[in-house]
């Protein structure tokens, strides 16, 4: 059993209206304060290089995509979210996809396929917002996918430098 | 006094009324700004400059809102309880006098719709009718924590009403009138004020006016923890709305009788010969205090146990307010003043 000794109470306290007054001053304070909101779609979320958002095709200052279709993105998916069907190209690298899916409403934003990924083609971008009126929509094709190699750097920058110790390559 | 044109009344009716809805339609902006504001927060800001037209655009949405009546509701009697909750607090303000006397022309105006000499009477005999509105709906609902909500209102009110007309009837023997203007009147430097006189009275009926609107910390009839919204759960759309309606409405009507019976009225402090439209700001920036006050409570305080609202009510307020009737009575009866 536990015995609370209850403090006694002043005649100020006990009349309640100073303790009241004391409890308006401190709301009426609060109201010439700065708001702390964020007005979220004029003002979005900061992001950085460590954002991991939803995965993008990095596309080569020459225009091309870095993908090859090797299909390690596709194994390495944990939640089967991206769909490749390869095809033959005459570039020299012989190998492109002709469909390169990613379904966004199955993406996790684990970041798995770009850590898988052996050509530095996909990576994950700081891109958040998600919302289409369709399922259909949701899944991304290679048109809505790629994004200029720029746009991405300080994402692969940063990449490469927590990946130093085992990756060889530079991009 | 002049016979007043027809046209003349319409256009303070008009005024009056319009100016009493459009007050509670804007306090029901003012209410989500000011907790906005104490928490940190801007509050609604998306439909128009500052969030301005937010009663408009919610006006329209409750008119257009599906209008559920429960199964086993008395259907009449659930129809006609908002309107029974609002009527009466707006009819309230026809007595107010919200300014002097008008001289256009040949006309002299009195700044109130009806000046009746019975005014504090007729003021409070409609305010103590808004309480059937509050039972009838949560009696109609055919919903428990509806019942229980229009019950504790109905007792609440009644306790604290004896406490509001006893503060009520101290300004009274001391002016000697029911007349509102009179009283307002008689108040026109700021040495005259009734607050001065009485300044029990004062924190009586301010304390009072918030149980007798059932707002914070005296919310008993909502109560949303504990009673799901109290009376109006059951209600929805514009009958919804009306109830709220009729809340602000006499919000608005209990700051302004405040600030006629203690605060002079229209009359602005150390300039007596101030000309009308002067009056009316400093009576709207009276009652916008006391507006002001009823949100700035609620944001702030929580809200009271029931058997602490009763002890409150019988035991400290009813006493004090007897007390200072008996005092003010000896004080007239001796000829002290």
């Amino acid at each position: 059993m536990v015995i609370v000794q209850r403090k006694e109470l002043t005649l100020a306290e006990r009349l309640y209206l100073p303790e009241i007054f004391r409890g308006l001053s401190i709301t009426f304070r609060k109201f010439f304060e700065k708001p702390i909101t964020r007005q979220y779609p004029e003002e979005p979320l900061p992001t950085d290089e460590v954002t991991r958002g939803q995965p993008r095709l990095v596309v080569k200052d020459d225009g091309n995509i870095a993908c090859v279709s090797c299909g390690m993105c596709e194994i390495a998916c944990p939640a089967y979210a991206i769909t490749i069907d390869g095809g033959e190209t005459d570039r020299q690298i012989e190998r492109e996809p002709k469909r390169f899916e990613i379904d966004m409403l199955r993406c996790i934003l684990c970041g798995f396929c770009e850590e898988a990924c052996p050509k530095d083609a996909i990576f994950m971008s700081n891109e958040l917002e998600l919302a289409d009126y369709t399922r259909r929509g949701l899944i991304y094709d290679m048109e809505k996918l790629k994004r200029p190699k720029s746009a991405l750097q300080p994402r692969i920058d940063y990449v490469y430098k927590i990946n130093k110790r085992w990756r060889r390559t530079q991009a | 006094m002049e016979v007043p044109l027809p046209l003349i009344w319409l256009v303070k009716i008009v005024v009056i009324f319009g100016g009493l809805v459009s007050t509670a339609a804007l306090m029901s902006l003012a209410e989500r700004k000011v907790s906005a504001w104490m928490q940190y927060r801007i509050g609604p800001n998306r439909v128009g400059p500052f969030g301005l037209l937010q009663p408009l655009a919610d006006g329209v949405k409750f008119i257009f809102k599906e209008e559920l009546i429960p199964a086993g509701a008395n259907k009449f009697m659930f129809r006609l309880a908002p309107a029974l909750s609002a009527a009466p607090a707006m009819l309230t303000m026809a007595v107010i006098p919200i300014g002097g006397t008008v001289v256009l022309g040949e006309y002299s105006i009195p700044l109130s719709i009806a000046d009746v000499d019975i005014g504090v009477l007729f003021l409070l005999a409609f305010s103590g009718l808004s309480i059937y509105g509050v039972i009838l709906g949560g009696w109609a609902s055919n919903s428990k924590y509806s019942l229980l909500g229009g019950l504790r209102a109905s007792a609440q009110m009644i306790s604290y009403e004896l406490t509001l007309i006893l503060t009520i009837l101290a300004v009274v023997a001391l002016e000697g009138t029911l007349n509102l203007r009179t009283i307002s009147e008689n108040q026109q430097h700021v040495g005259e004020w009734n607050i001065w006189t009485q300044p029990l009275a004062f924190v009586l009926f301010t304390i009072t006016m918030f149980a007798e609107t059932n707002r914070h910390p005296f919310d008993f009839a909502e109560c949303e923890p504990e009673l799901v919204g109290g009376f109006h759960t059951e209600y929805s759309a514009m009958r919804f709305a009306l109830y709220f309606l009729g809340e602000y409405c006499a919000m608005t009507v209990l700051s302004c009788l405040n600030a006629t019976l203690f605060l002079g009225g229209p009359s602005v402090p150390f300039w007596p010969e101030a000309p009308w439209f002067v009056g009316i700001a400093a009576f709207c920036l009276k009652a916008g205090f006391f507006l002001f006050l009823f949100l700035w409570v609620r944001w702030s305080l929580p809200r009271m146990r029931f058997d602490q609202l009763m002890r409150l009510g019988w035991k400290v307020f009813l006493p004090l307010a007897l007390a200072n009737l008996l005092i003010t009575g000896g004080f007239i009866a001796f000829g002290a003043h």
